[in-house]
């Protein structure tokens, strides 16, 4: 553990009054820490299932014991599935490929936009800044899922279904993302470093990527999380948008296979379904995992703006 | 002087004055202003293409009817009166607003009772639990869905025979009758990790001396937390109710998805989102579901403004 880190967690324990001080009955803390043993069992219970499941046979999905292994151990026969069109539906690694795409094309960009583009509003004032920036603001009240249909009928005009331009360019849309990123400039990046590097000579370009830059990391990385995994988890708008579903990305690739599976007969779809939704899930726990140190305070801020 | 007048135009109050006096403004500050347009944009060029023109061409749309015979011709706010008439939209729009009565209240409780006791440290381990709770967050809907609607499965779900084991025959979770329920479960394991970090952060910020002048005085536990803690936070908590609320106005991923498990059960007007998708897209009569997501956007919206509001008045207030 490095030095930083181990400084904080100790700051930590400092903060936190000491529980003997509450004068709480004995037997407490132990009732207390069952009862967040029973709220996290709730919580693993439909994650257990699915990687338990993953290992087995259609069969033995409908008849073993759910929360127990069955042999035979299928897991490698069903991942090779995955790579495979096994009802004429299509092909999960090539969805979840074109997860990886939109969320990384349509979050980067949501990212650097945001970030251009709340550092322009947090230093600068210009004429009708103040116009714009109350459009953007009003663009943090409108849902996503209600601007899924309204874009479907201008791509209907313009040729934009079924292009991935469709799907991308909106995931870089965050209204959120600017006003995170606006809120991080104007509290982190003091004006006298700005304005020293302005004396100097220096453009406001160069100022920009030099020095504000780089102080912004932090926020940047909460925006590109958040965008991230809003992108990776959209729904609706890729299923209104995409009639082709070489397009689709894993949400709607899993969504039609479930209204199929019923009815695939030998396509044997549940076993796909499970481990494919399992597949799905894990690069977000590990962003989370990996990125955690930024969400925590990204969160609050983000749900302050909302 | 030349260096301190550069010094003083960059902050705002001090740009506004020199903006009232226009000829003194500085072909210097001008060309700043301009550098700030170039920041912003690129995103303005997006956000117009991608939010405001959909937004305003679906308005536009949802003026217009399209008749087998006559063609599409502009007809008002005909749209928005059969939305406003229609039975099934506001059946919809009042099983959302039920679920979102039960569902958050609910939640609500969990998510504060766990971000007491951690906030607090009288349970073992929160730090790893914290971890836990908020693993849900990072689960796309459609996958929480399918997990879900796998537990629950009416012909081999796990949950159904452990119903069937307890002697209730025939007991099905995914049924008219249970379906609201059953979602309502699912939306509590969904958000209550995320609803109980903001709750947490928000406890920490609570100032320590406080709390320490209550132990000195004796207070029990439960007074602290009810009687300082709790309202410390109350403005986190309103606005978390707030956005909740927003959320509950869109179901739609967990409905659609469950349906596949047990079909017939979801209608095409069961939430107004779904409302909006089958008439617009399924039925293809754009114009009307365009009329009806105005109407569901003015909705969400007013629950907007109202937050905003109650919240300034208790800044003023306080």
């Amino acid at each position: 553990m490095n030095e930083s880190r181990r400084l904080e967690r100790l700051a930590e324990r400092d903060a936190v009054i000491p529980v003997e001080l509450y004068g709480l009955k004995r037997g407490t803390v132990t009732v207390l820490t069952a009862c967040c043993v029973l709220f996290a069992v709730f919580t693993l219970i439909p994650l257990a299932w699915v990687i338990i499941n993953s290992t087995k046979t259609q069969a033995n999905i409908f008849q073993s014991f759910g929360f127990w292994f069955a042999s035979p151990f299928e897991f490698f026969h069903t991942f090779a599935n995955l790579f495979r069109d096994v009802d004429g539906d299509g092909t999960y690694s090539n969805w979840f490929l074109n997860t990886v795409l939109y969320a990384a094309v349509g979050g980067g960009g949501a990212t650097v936009l945001s970030a251009l583009g709340g550092y322009g509003f947090a230093r600068y004032r210009f004429t009708g800044s103040q116009l714009l920036f109350g459009a953007v603001i009003a663009g943090l009240l409108v849902p996503v899922t209600l601007v899924a249909v309204p874009l479907y009928l201008v791509y209907a005009k313009v040729h934009l279904i079924n292009s991935i331009w469709g799907m991308i360019l909106p995931s870089m849309v965050s209204p959120i993302g600017l006003y995170l990123m606006r809120t991080y400039v104007t509290l982190s990046i003091p004006r006298e470093l700005t304005d020293a590097a302005r004396i100097d000579g220096a453009g406001e370009l160069r100022i920009f990527f030099k020095i504000a830059l780089p102080l912004m990391v932090p926020g940047l990385m909460t925006v590109l999380l958040l965008s991230v995994v809003a992108t990776w988890n959209n729904y609706i708008l890729p299923l209104i948008i995409f009639s082709n579903n070489n397009l689709y990305p894993a949400t709607v690739g899993l969504g039609l296979w479930s209204q199929h599976a019923t009815t695939s007969g030998d396509a044997n779809l549940y076993p796909l379904l499970v481990l494919g939704g399992l597949v799905t899930i894990i690069p977000m726990i590990a962003l989370f995992a990996l990125l955690s140190r930024y969400w925590r305070s990204g969160l609050l801020l983000g749900s302050v703006a909302n | 002087m030349s260096l301190s007048n550069t010094t003083v135009a960059e902050t705002g109050q001090a740009n506004a004055a020199v903006r009232k006096s226009a000829p003194r403004r500085s072909a210097y500050a001008r060309r700043r202003g301009r550098s700030g347009l170039v920041f912003v944009t690129p995103f303005m060029i997006i956000f117009t293409l991608f939010m405001i023109v959909p937004l305003a061409y679906a308005i536009d749309q949802s003026l217009y009817s399209t008749k087998l015979i006559g063609g599409t011709s502009f007809s008002g706010f005909a749209n928005y009166a059969s939305v406003l008439q229609s039975g099934p939209f506001w059946g919809g729009v009042i099983r959302v607003v039920i679920f979102g009565a039960i569902q958050i209240p609910v939640m609500l409780a969990i998510a504060t009772f766990f971000a007491t006791i951690f906030d607090l440290g009288v349970a073992k381990g929160g730090r790893f639990f914290r971890a836990i709770y908020f693993v849900p967050f990072a689960v796309p809907i459609v996958v929480s869905s399918l997990m879900w609607g796998f537990l629950f499965d009416p012909m081999y779900g796990p949950f159904n025979r452990f119903m069937t084991a307890l002697g209730f025959h025939n007991f099905n979770w995914l049924s008219s009758a249970l379906m609201l329920p059953t979602i309502i479960i699912i939306a509590i394991w969904e958000w209550t990790g995320y609803n109980c970090i903001i709750l947490y952060t928000a406890l920490k910020s609570v100032p320590r001396d406080v709390v320490e002048a209550a132990i000195l005085d004796d207070t029990p536990l439960w007074k602290i937390v009810l009687r300082i803690k709790l309202p410390m936070v109350r403005p986190a908590l309103i606005m978390l109710v707030f956005i909740n609320m927003i959320g509950a106005m869109q179901l739609f991923v967990e409905p659609t998805i469950l349906n596949t498990y047990q079909p017939g059960v979801i209608t095409d007007t069961w939430t107004p989102v779904i409302d909006i998708y089958s008439t617009s897209i399924s039925n293809g009569e754009y114009q009307l579901g365009a009329a009806m997501a105005v109407v569901l956007a003015i909705i969400i919206v007013a629950i907007s403004v109202a937050s905003l509001a109650f919240r300034n008045r208790r800044r003023e207030l306080g």
